[in-house]
């Protein structure tokens, strides 16, 4: 086990609130390319919905850094703040609010390979720990491409910006966005270099999967409920599906003028759907959905818990690299009745705008299916049927448990029409929530046996609007909090496991990539991958 | 589709089945079937036929955020008779939802109030919690044996101290009913009790507790010399608690009190230690019903000075130090009507150490003050 444990927390005996609540402790959030898209749409909306809800300290401050200002930075990241806001915040912007928000935001231009803008960064970061009575302490969020994790990070620590893991007041913590790495190697090389400027109490590798409720509910749906547990084993599960669809591809399009609005290719092409949404989401899920009980809410516990899983996995032999993974890209097609064109299209067409070398073809999955399995007592013989993929005909996400079917006999007698199997879904997008197919009698003389499907439904139920992931997330680490966050054995564990997969593909790229028409639900490959194990894939 | 079935008059034996039947006329042929959506029970217990009026206008919004089978109480109904009578609605946890909620109405008569939780009882959904909005104004200590029977299986009551009539007697018997009223144990039947007014302090004891920290202020908390607390002339609760809370969390043990000129309370304490803190509650002459300013001196980062919290008027807290430079540090205080706290507070059951020390220490002050 890595020491991944938080210095203790400061003491304050006014510390408000019930003996559990983590409170976010005063902070600078430095946001590492804070021009960019992430900061844009999801960062600096939720930070303005944390600081409206009353949940932020007074002392906090954000300080973005990068290039990409224009004219005045400061002025121009509030501005780019308030479109973000205005654009994506769960909650609209109120004009005092927004004002006051905005009187904390600042920019510091830069490249981070500039030890010159680290200066002027320490500057500007003294000078608003002055202002807002901050004693020293830092959030550096890293939403970065991954070629500049190393230098950020090697010129923190250079320039005297990161501070000892002991220290308590003026705490620096480190988050770091996924990739990590792109296999095995890169990941350790990756972790190393953090490792070289930051202990791994103060390193928060984020999945912002692990922020949604429902994710979050897993843990408690087991360990609160005493009817799940019993059955959670190999005894009453047949087996387990877990589906990340996206109907989105890489590229956006205009409707009205069909031209790109936005695209991914220049970050997905080369990764694909098994580095991009296997290896951590996916997962991460798993080690959740199939974890042992761990003894309590400790974050190392609970993660030497999930890591256990990641060991357990069984490793890919030649036969089930060949008959237990399946890859695809799409072609083109059609999702809500307008024409797609396929990812190599996309590929091409991304390619020539930027003055690209246009390669011959692109071997690039946008879709894997697998079949996984636990080797431990719990899971022995219970496949995790994995899929994920992009233009698939709906955004939809779920772990889906089957139990086993009763016997033969009684109300199953039927082999023609066997009863549905009793189905617990765990839906983590779009409409967090969950339900239960159960069988029942319909009303009436005869004894007819229906498939009835007991709903909850966040949103609903609980009423108001759930936080968004990274508002979670960002509070966890300035509450000095790393339950929800990746550790540095476990990124690699995973790694370990899907690099069978990627050398696989790697040695035979020439060979046949399947394909899926975008809009449907993946390649016939996937399909045979279940149902040669006399299953199939829900339809969701 | 309508958002809620008329208001229909049952005998109590028909409820049940008259709830099903406004589930069934709020369901919409052309659209998805309805759920009954219900979180907990929920009772309510008003003083009279107006202020159960006025409290039914905000059950659409509670059960929007909270949705639970609502029961709302009034004894002194202007009925001869004291059977308690049922009044059975159905209606959508928001508009356009697919979800129900319940609400029961049942007036007792003029001495009626004993039937009341008799008529509850039967009516709980076993398997819910079941919390008591006592929306009563006298203070829980006083309502006598009919709150005890409407709490007898509840988890949580939910009462308001800001209404209270004599403030300091209601505290002062608040500290001995809380020991007696909240229960721990196993079986499910443990309970609390939930005071909004501490809720509506929320932000200000956070915005307190973040400038009074070691990580921000060094030395601070252990400097305190005065305290002063300024609050509308229905806010002597609210001053009373944060008091008593900075006392109770602080260990300050109080040496003496004196009274000025009417509004003013003024207490002596003794820090754990050495040295003496003076607390001074002024009752200001007009204003809302809330905390206005609370200024506090002290050693912040080892120079004498204050600082000084007070109530931007626009949905913050601000706090400006002395230092120079510095700019106001500010809190947001999400704007917090009555309902909303009530809906929050429904699933909020944690017990609160907190609050129980704050309400002892509470307790020592107005005897201190009385004495």
């Amino acid at each position: 086990m890595t020491d991944a444990t938080p210095p203790p927390q400061v003491v304050n005996p006014l510390s408000a609130g019930p003996d559990s609540t983590l409170l976010p402790q005063p902070c600078v959030l430095v946001i590492f390319g804070a021009a960019g898209d992430l900061s844009w749409r999801k960062l600096l909306p939720a930070v303005y919905n944390l600081n409206a809800d009353g949940v932020l300290p007074a002392n906090f401050a954000v300080v973005g850094f990068g290039i990409g200002a224009e004219g005045d930075p400061e002025e121009w990241f509030r501005a780019r703040a308030r479109s973000g806001i205005e654009k994506f915040s769960r909650r609209p912007i109120d004009e005092a609010h927004g004002a006051d928000f905005a009187r904390c935001l600042f920019y510091v231009s830069g490249s981070f390979n500039d030890s010159r803008a680290y200066q002027q960064l320490k500057a500007k970061l003294e000078a608003v720990d002055a202002q807002f009575g901050i004693p020293g302490a830092r959030v550096y969020y890293l939403s970065i491409p991954p070629t500049m994790v190393q230098p950020a990070v090697d010129a923190l620590k250079a320039n005297g910006l990161v501070s000892s893991p002991e220290e308590q007041h003026a705490f620096t913590r480190v988050i770091v966005e996924k990739p990590i790495g792109r296999d095995l190697e890169s990941a350790e090389a990756v972790n190393r270099c953090v490792a070289n400027s930051f202990a791994e109490s103060q390193t928060y590798r984020i999945d912002h999967y692990l922020g949604k409720e429902t994710v979050q509910n897993l843990m408690v749906l087991r360990f609160a409920n005493s009817i799940f547990e019993p059955l959670w084993n190999q005894k009453y599960i047949d087996h387990v599906q877990i589906t990340v669809s996206e109907e989105e591809g890489l590229t956006q399009y205009d409707p009205a003028t069909n031209e790109p609005t936005a695209s991914r290719i220049g970050y997905y092409e080369g990764v694909g759907a098994l580095r991009d949404m296997v290896q951590n989401h996916m997962l991460q899920v798993l080690c959740l959905t199939a974890m042992e009980p761990p003894y309590s809410l400790g974050a190392d516990v609970i993660r030497d818990s999930k890591l256990a899983v990641l060991k357990c996995l069984r490793p890919f032999d030649e036969n089930a690299l060949e008959h237990s993974v399946v890859r695809a890209q799409y072609i083109e097609g059609e999702i809500h009745g307008h024409p797609v064109p396929s990812y190599r299209h996309e590929v091409v067409d991304f390619d020539s705008r930027h003055n690209i070398p246009i390669p011959n073809g692109t071997t690039t999955e946008t879709f894997v299916a697998m079949r996984v399995f636990i080797d431990n007592w719990r899971w022995a013989g219970v496949p995790f049927y994995l899929r994920t993929g992009k233009r698939l005909p709906k955004r939809a996400s779920e772990i889906a448990i089957q139990f086993k079917a009763v016997p033969n006999i009684l109300f199953n007698q039927n082999q023609n029409v066997p009863l549905e199997p009793t189905v617990l879904s765990i839906r983590v997008q779009p409409e967090e929530g969950l339900s239960l197919r159960l069988a029942s009698k319909l009303p009436g003389p005869k004894v007819r046996i229906y498939p009835v499907k007991l709903e909850f439904n966040y949103s609903s139920l609980f009423g108001g609007e759930s936080p968004e992931a990274y508002e979670r997330l960002i509070l966890d680490v300035m509450a000095g909090d790393p339950t929800l966050f990746m550790r540095r054995d476990a990124v690699e564990a995973a790694w370990e496991f899907v690099m069978p997969v990627l050398n696989h593909w790697e040695h035979s790229r020439s060979r046949f990539l399947p394909q899926y028409q975008a809009g449907t639900w993946g390649p016939l490959e996937a399909d045979r991958l279940i149902e040669n194990d006399g299953r199939s894939w829900r339809p969701l | 589709m309508i958002d809620a079935t008329a208001p229909v008059d049952v005998p109590l034996s028909a409820v049940d089945r008259q709830l099903t039947e406004g589930l069934r006329e709020l369901h919409d042929p052309t659209s998805a079937p309805m759920y009954r959506a219900r979180m907990s029970n929920l009772v309510i217990y008003c003083d009279d036929e107006s202020h159960l009026q006025e409290v039914e206008a905000s059950i659409p919004q509670i059960v929007s955020v909270h949705p639970a089978r609502v029961f709302l109480l009034v004894a002194n109904d202007s009925s001869s008779s004291n059977d308690v009578r049922a009044t059975v609605q159905v209606r959508r946890a928001g508009a356009g939802s697919r979800m129900a909620a319940e609400q029961v109405t049942l007036r007792g008569g003029p001495h009626g109030a004993d039937h009341l939780p008799f008529a509850v009882r039967a009516l709980l959904i076993g398997d819910l919690p079941t919390n008591v909005w006592w929306a009563s104004r006298t203070p829980p200590p006083f309502a006598g044996p009919v709150l005890d029977d409407l709490c007898e299986s509840a988890q949580q009551l939910i009462y308001d101290s800001l209404g209270w009539a004599d403030p300091h007697r209601g505290m002062a018997a608040t500290s001995a009913w809380l020991s007696r009223f909240e229960r721990e144990g196993e079986g499910g039947r443990w309970r609390v009790a939930s005071d909004l007014n501490w809720r509506r302090l929320k932000y200000w004891l956070r915005l307190i507790s973040q400038e009074l920290s070691p990580a921000v202020h060094p030395g601070a908390l252990d400097t305190i010399s005065e305290v002063l607390i300024e609050h509308g002339p229905h806010a002597v609760t609210q001053a009373w608690q944060i008091g008593a809370w900075l006392a109770s969390r602080l260990d300050w043990k109080i040496q003496a009190t004196k009274f000025k000129k009417g509004s003013e309370i003024g207490f002596q304490f003794e820090r754990p230690e050495h040295g003496t803190v003076r607390l001074r509650l002024d009752r200001l002459e007009e204003g809302a019903a809330e905390i206005r300013r609370v200024k506090i001196a002290c050693a912040a980062c080892g120079e004498l000075g204050s600082l000084d919290f007070t109530s931007t008027g626009d949905g913050r807290l601000a706090v400006q130090p002395e230092e120079a430079g510095a700019e106001p540090r500010t809190l947001s205080e999400p704007a917090q009507s009555l309902v909303e706290m009530v809906a929050k507070q429904l699933s909020d059951r944690e017990p609160d150490n907190i609050f129980r020390e704050m309400v002892k220490a509470a307790h020592v002050l107005v005897q201190a003050s009385i004495h």
